[in-house]
């Protein structure tokens, strides 16, 4: 079974998406093997903080493309 | 929790094998297994992820090596290893009366993200002052050192309830009039003590 292939606006969302999330956990991996503060809040602040956007232009993307 | 970090770590890979996948070959999102596995890398394992990641950075930042990974914190983990029997933090510490990795979080747990908001942020404020402040030449509690610390393993310990002198100053230790540390003032004398061999 094919369906239609999807739109380039979703698509581009999705490579913003996966680009986002791919840094986030990029950092989440990093800062894990480090016992210091600074790791902690780079975890918190960058790595989460790029994990979280990630997930919502993904959820965005799915909203906008269900709704069009 | 064992094998956390590793655990994550192999997560994180898969979660960036698969959104590689997605984002160098679109066309698999128009399938339904395609959506099920873009669902899964951008959603399901980065969530799991950072859930554990966090649980785990917490975890760890109860251990010694934590507290004492801040350079200004230094003095204060060699006063645990001070050659002196009437220093409370080594005395607790050398005779394993608490547990040696989580010896600062035993008697401080009310520190930065395992108190209130409050505490929260004055956890920020340190981070803040470490790198960019002006740091203290002593560090000090900000408020009287909090008696339920100690009576947190002491109450009911039989050294403790059976001493007349904590008999008699019970109630007062209970509602912090008085301070365990007005007896038992040999604290982290930063500087002052040689540390143990």
């Amino acid at each position: 079974m094919t369906e239609n292939p999807p739109a380039p606006r979703l698509l581009k969302r999705l490579r913003l998406s996966g680009t986002l999330v791919g840094l986030g956990l990029a950092v989440e991996a990093v800062t894990i093997l480090w016992s210091h503060p600074t790791a902690f809040l780079a975890f918190l602040f960058v790595g989460a903080a790029l994990v979280g956007a990630g997930v919502l232009v993904y959820l965005w993307s799915l909203a906008s493309a269900s709704s069009s | 929790m064992p094998y956390l970090e590793e655990a994550l770590v192999a997560i994180v890979l898969v979660a960036i094998a698969l959104i590689a996948l997605v984002v160098l070959r679109p066309g698999l999102t128009a399938t339904r297994g395609g959506k099920v596995l873009t669902f899964l890398a951008l959603a399901v394992l980065p969530g799991l992820a950072t859930a554990m990641g966090l649980s785990a950075h917490m975890e760890r930042s109860k251990t010694t090596e934590f507290c004492l990974s801040c350079h200004i914190m230094e003095p204060y983990g060699k006063s645990l290893r001070v050659d002196d029997a009437s220093a409370l933090p080594a005395a607790h510490f050398q005779n394993r009366r608490i547990d040696t990795e989580h010896a600062c979080f035993t008697c401080h747990t009310n520190y930065t993200m395992f108190g209130d908001v409050k505490a929260k942020m004055t956890g920020l404020k340190h981070v803040y002052i470490n790198y960019l402040g002006e740091k203290p030449k002593k560090i000090e509690l900000y408020e009287p050192y909090n008696n339920r610390e100690c009576l947190h393993c002491h109450a009911g310990a039989r050294s403790f309830e059976e001493s007349d002198l904590h008999k008699e100053m019970r109630a007062d230790l209970a509602s912090n009039t008085t301070s365990c540390l007005e007896c038992h003032d040999v604290v982290h004398q930063v500087g002052e003590k040689e540390e143990q061999p």
